[in-house]
């Protein structure tokens, strides 16, 4: 209990964090135990997370353990073939009920003193109960781990602790319409192309997390090396002007994000000058991750709004608010054909000045298994730890949070003043809000009015 | 999981071949080999490094998890930090010694490879090795005080040839689940 609810403290706090008049954020929000502490409250605990994918745990018993802010999470599908998610904690003396961070078991029990748990998370027993192991105050049902709502979309898992909150679709929103043409567009859906990466980046988890929305600007210089050698377009001497991809359509709603690229930039890119009609681009050259035998099932699954959507300008990178990074993107293949990455990124804080930067591989299950393997090869070369692009974002997180542990760098502020203005293409679907044209700030600014409402929530 | 690819590409320590002994001239010529490898990667020669992968090249780093002591031997992940083929690799290479915007490295670590623990063995190909060796890496960049480290099994395949030997596979075996450094802009 804190005899003085951090959050009081911290509400008037946030309105000298974050200007909303100019739009700037105070550098000190990269830096600040007390400010990381009620996120973890205020964010990690209410906000709907994604810890991963249900083909990770195809079987009855399998878990994966996962991270929601810095509480570890079971997460395995129990016998009623439902995915469950459990603090791993053991309800006796605060042990880690699991200790390897993957497997099979249809018992998971303490080593410390043998507390017994199913995989949904309910407590079978203690040893020698007849000696009151776990006494009589509580009853078998109050001793369970303490279990997280779920809920599940195109596969992804999803939880939170705050069971009484949004649903997931309305946490989403307006933006599910559009996150259903990445990850729920087929009959069967996406798989995991293997367990994730994760590694260890010393800087501040919003970082990471305000860039995921939509930070376009930042390609043309950080990833200026792959612009030089040609993997984004546009010619190296007229870079700023040209670089195609940078010209699109920015959506963003309840603090999520996801940037269109239209088809025929795309296209243009990929072979050339053509006058194909929208529908003829969708058959001959599908949105990233879509191979031409999967295009009956998008179209069967996909309204009419949303495959209009996809033949004009498909979503390819984002984020999702609080805290993962999206990219479905065109990526040349080592057989010398032009396929897809598809990657998601989670970012879990450790502390102020650290988080865990966790990546996925996909694939849609129709995928041909040689395809999928090239999938996740052009992924690793492009993303991720080893990644040629974001390599470079993983060095500039921790300088900015370097600049917020100086008494007069953390007075200075991130701007976010390159306005667009909300932007309808007139064919556009009247969901989220939308900008068209040369990527700008209103989508990340967006994602720190989010941060701020939920940091000065109530409940 | 239906992708089961296998990311460990060497042959499994019962399956080997002759061990070819210490100090011996293909042991020693292999050795030389792997210091002036870690030689030129540690000065930033990529281009000459380069020369030593062969064009047949597969360079896996996969992904390791933590299991239960029954499944030591199955920690290592279909995904992978590296997955990389010859082309892929001359990308890489090119991004970091011809541009001037490779952000990652610029300015550069300051990386020690130390190599020890190598095995040899012979192969069914008469002029290819099967080479195992323990690598601990050091990287310092700007002003840090102290390290990011890294220690990792390789286990290689080597082919001779007139222009000397070739890394033909490599896969790292790293020690670490969730890795320390931030990005694997180095090569291992």
């Amino acid at each position: 209990m804190r005899l003085n609810p951090r959050k009081d403290f911290m509400a008037d706090a946030m309105s000298r964090l974050i200007d909303t008049e100019n739009r700037e954020v105070s550098v000190a929000a990269l830096n600040d135990p007390d400010l990381y502490e009620l996120e973890l409250e205020q964010i990690f605990a209410k906000a709907w997370l994604m810890i991963g994918h249900e083909t990770e745990i195809p079987n009855v018993g399998d878990y994966v353990v996962r991270l929601m802010g810095e509480d570890q999470v079971i997460v395995s599908r129990a016998a009623d073939s439902e995915v469950h998610v459990s603090l791993n904690v053991c309800p006796h003396r605060a042990m880690h009920v699991c200790l390897a961070d993957s497997g099979n078991a249809r018992v998971h029990k303490c080593i410390y003193h043998g507390w017994a748990f199913r995989p949904d998370g309910s407590f079978i027993g203690a040893p020698v109960e007849k000696e009151q192991m776990h006494g009589n105050i509580k009853t078998k049902e109050q001793l369970g781990l303490k279990k997280a709502r779920v809920e599940l979309f195109g596969g992804l898992i999803f939880a939170t602790w705050n069971h009484e909150g949004p649903s997931l679709d309305e946490w989403l929103g307006d933006m599910k319409f559009y996150y259903e043409m990445l990850f729920d567009r087929t009959e069967n859906g996406l798989e995991v192309l293997g367990p994730p990466q994760r590694l260890t980046i010393d800087a501040n988890w919003k970082t990471a997390g305000e860039q995921s929305a939509c930070d376009g600007f930042h390609t043309l210089t950080l990833h200026g090396s792959v612009i030089d050698i040609g993997a984004m377009g546009g010619e190296s001497d007229t870079e700023h002007e040209s670089a195609p991809a940078m010209y699109g359509i920015n959506l963003s709603g309840n603090g999520h994000s996801l940037r269109c690229i239209p088809a025929d930039t795309s296209w243009s890119l990929a072979h050339g000058k053509g006058d194909l009609t929208p529908d003829e681009r969708l058959e001959a050259f599908p949105p990233p991750g879509i191979t031409k035998e999967l295009l009956p099932e998008l179209k069967k699954k996909m309204s009419a709004e949303q495959l209009h959507v996809l033949a004009k300008a498909p979503p390819v990178v984002g984020g999702m608010f609080p805290n993962m990074n999206i990219l479905f993107i065109y990526s040349p293949l080592r057989d010398g054909t032009l396929g897809s990455a598809l990657v998601l990124h989670t970012i879990m804080p450790k502390g102020p000045h650290q988080f865990e930067w966790t990546t996925y591989y996909f694939a849609e299950k129709g995928t041909p298994e040689n395809v999928k393997v090239m999938m996740r090869a052009a992924a690793t070369h492009g993303t991720g730890t080893s990644g040629i692009i974001e390599q470079d974002d993983s060095d500039t997180w921790p300088h900015m949070t370097e600049s917020a542990k100086g008494v007069i760098g953390r007075t200075e502020t991130l701007k976010y003043q390159a306005i667009l203005g909300e932007n309808r293409p007139a064919d556009w679907p009247d969901k989220a809000k939308v900008y068209e044209g040369f990527g700008k700030d209103d989508a990340q600014w967006e994602w720190w009015l989010a941060y701020n409402r939920l940091m000065t929530a109530d409940s | 999981m239906t992708v089961t690819t296998a990311t460990i590409n060497y042959t499994r320590e019962d399956q080997r071949r002759d061990e070819i002994s210490y100090g011996s001239p293909v042991y020693n010529s292999i050795m030389t080999f792997l210091i002036k490898e870690a030689r030129l990667l540690d000065h930033r020669d990529l281009k000459a490094w380069g020369e030593m992968l062969a064009e047949d090249l597969e360079y896996k780093c996969p992904v390791r998890m933590t299991r239960r002591v029954q499944q030591f031997d199955e920690e290592f992940g279909t995904m992978g930090h590296f997955d990389d083929d010859h082309d892929s690799m001359m990308v890489r290479i090119v991004r970091l010694t011809t541009t001037n915007n490779a952000w990652s490295e610029d300015p550069a670590s300051r990386v020690r490879r130390f190599i020890t623990n190598v095995s040899v063995w012979e192969t069914d190909e008469p002029d290819e090795y099967e080479v195992s060796s323990y690598l601990f890496l050091t990287r310092n960049r700007a002003e840090a005080k102290d390290y990011k480290q890294l220690s990792a099994e390789r286990n290689d395949r080597l082919r001779m040839t007139k222009d000397g030997f070739k890394i033909v596979k490599r896969s790292i075996l790293l020690d670490q689940v969730v890795l320390g450094m931030p990005n694997l802009a180095i090569f291992l």
